[in-house]
């Protein structure tokens, strides 16, 4: 180590701090869900957390059956995915406005579905409200978003930190989603591929037009806030419980706008790490 | 060798921590990393600690939801319309909900985390690091809850007062104290509610509704998580803490029919969380951070 901890006086600050302690005494009280890496580095980047905020939604997602041999979306269930992430995002972004948040970091977005009723999944959004510790952004506007909602971002604590120092402030999650029913291949075409290395075109085109939907509907989204870019975006199929022809495909991002011309990143050190994990 | 009465701690703890004391043995359940965390920031491991303890849960409460000849509300005295149709642990008992069994859990709890901060205090410890909770069912309503850590001596001239815990591993420990934040106390929050089924829930959960929400089982989630989010506040605020991070949430849902025709749906929400206070004196986080790119 580089440096004596006793020295630097750190179990002795803290032994006395906890020394000091007396239940029930008056306090600013938060409560983050943030891991410690990201409580650091937000505390770093120049926040803090006020409160852990979460919003959830069990719905009841509606039954559409798509036709046998045809590439479609489900518009149906595709509304439902929405509505539900909607209900569940503006719950959180509620509570964080009661907070008086400049923000939500760390959003952890999840579906799960119920064992019991028929079809019924609960979406749950959790994340940790904050507010900055100046109350503008470096160029002289608000941490908010241009609805005047606390910025949204499921980046980790890393990325937040890294987006801060490369000049960018984060606007809001933004999403797209499609439901769509992939059409099984009529009898003769599947006899016909058998021992064939062929592409299956109809596959190929309803895999594309959904990735596509999904996420142009982001990007429209991310044009909604007025955004410069999307970062940290995932793309995800998820199969959820309609069987193999029936996926969701989801994009998700954290729409961002840059708060200075240059965007420079300072040069990480080499290191050599001496552990296996 | 006498029946222990349940106080303090069993005979052969006891005879451990005797021992212990007269051997210079110090044991650990720190990783390698965690290990050498917690002593860059001037804390030797001393030793592992555990508490236990085997509970019978005989009785969870009425269990009641509170529906009685259509109006909701009657069998708790919390009802009458003042509160919604979700009856948490936490309201007023009357003949409703399971409050009984949700004390039965922080007792539980609370008796292994004070076993084994006992026994961290009986090595002279001042605190626990890395201190692991599980509850695991042994059949006929019997539960053991085993709460498990490392005990850690601070190279301070001054003590702590009372033994701290954390659930953070102790490469975590390192990161917060080296920043000016000490651990305190593990925090936990349980909450058990109970809502009935009511026609409107019942016809938003059928197969033929659409796309809906269900505003009946959203209220009883968002009813039970509010107040275990609360009882999580209201105790770290009781420790005299500066905040808390919350380290895992659950929630679990299940369905009863106390009779024919009459479903009941029960939510179990728990937060499991470590208490912070601040010991840093700016008003600015003391660490600067350092972009490295591994090798590897």
């Amino acid at each position: 180590m580089t440096a004596d901890p006793t020295a630097l006086g750190i179990p002795e600050d803290a032994m006395r701090r906890l020394a000091e302690m007396r239940p029930g005494q008056a306090t600013t009280l938060f409560t983050s869900d943030l891991s410690v890496n990201e409580f650091l580095l937000v505390r770093e980047a120049g926040f803090r957390p006020l409160g852990l905020v979460l919003g959830s939604s069990i719905y009841h997602v509606g039954f559409q059956m798509g036709r046998w041999s045809s590439n479609q979306e489900l518009t149906t269930l595709s509304q439902a995915m929405y509505h539900a992430r909607e209900l569940a995002m503006t719950r959180m972004e509620a509570e964080a406005d009661q907070l008086g948040a400049d923000g939500i970091v760390g959003v952890r977005l999840e579906i799960e579905f119920k064992e019991f009723g028929s079809d019924l999944a609960e979406f749950i959004a959790v994340g940790t409200a904050v507010s900055a510790d100046e109350p503008q952004t470096p160029d002289g506007q608000s941490w908010r978003n241009n609805r005047d909602q606390p910025f949204t971002s499921d980046l980790s604590g890393q990325d937040f930190w890294t987006l801060i120092q490369a000049g960018y402030a984060p606007l809001g999650m933004v999403m797209g989603t499609c439901v769509y029913h992939v059409a099984h291949q009529r009898f003769w075409q599947a006899m016909g591929n058998i021992g064939q290395n062929v592409e299956l075109p109809q596959f190929t085109e309803a895999l594309y037009d959904a990735r596509e939907l999904a996420m142009s509907r982001m990007q429209a989204e991310a044009e909604q806030l007025a955004a410069e870019g999307i970062v940290g975006v995932q793309l995800l199929s998820l199969g959820h419980r309609w069987g193999g022809h029936t996926t969701e495909f989801f994009a998700i991002g954290t729409a961002v706008r840059p708060l200075r011309a240059d965007h420079v990143i300072a040069k990480p050190q080499l290191v050599l790490p001496l552990t296996d994990s | 060798m006498a029946e222990w009465d349940g106080r303090g701690l069993p005979p052969v703890a006891a005879e451990r921590m005797a021992r212990f004391a007269r051997s210079g043995l110090r044991t650990s359940l720190l990783t390698v990393p965690g290990a050498v965390g917690v002593q860059s920031v001037g804390f030797d491991p001393i030793g592992e600690v555990m508490g236990c303890i085997v509970e019978h849960i005989g009785w969870s409460g009425f269990g009641g939801c509170g529906y009685v000849g259509g109006i909701v509300g009657i069998g708790g005295f919390s009802g009458f319309g003042l509160g919604g149709p979700t009856v948490t642990s936490s309201g007023s008992r009357g003949f409703v909900g399971f409050g009984p069994y949700v004390d039965a859990l922080y007792h539980g709890y609370g008796t292994a985390l004070e076993r084994m901060t006992e026994e961290a205090a009986a090595m002279d410890a001042d605190g626990v690091v890395g201190v692991r909770l599980s509850v695991s069912q042994l059949g006929g309503g019997n539960r053991e809850f085993v709460a498990l850590g490392t005990a850690v001596r601070a190279r301070s001239r001054h003590r702590p007062g009372r033994v701290f815990t954390t659930d953070l591993a102790g490469q975590d420990v390192a990161k917060l104290v080296q920043a000016g934040w000490a651990p305190c106390a593990v925090i936990y929050g349980i909450s058990v509610a109970v809502r009935h089924d009511d026609w409107a829930t019942q016809r938003q959960a059928s197969w033929g509704a659409g796309n809906t929400e269900v505003a009946g089982y959203t209220e009883l989630v968002m009813h039970v998580r509010a107040d275990a989010r609360h009882c999580f506040d209201q105790r770290v605020r009781a420790a005299g803490a500066d905040g808390a991070i919350v380290s895992s949430m659950g929630l679990q849902i299940g369905e009863i029919e106390p009779s024919e025709g009459h479903r009941d749906h029960v939510a179990e929400s728990t937060v499991f969380g470590t208490a912070l206070v601040s010991f840093h004196r700016g008003p600015t986080a003391p660490t600067r951070s350092l972009t490295i790119l591994p090798l590897r």
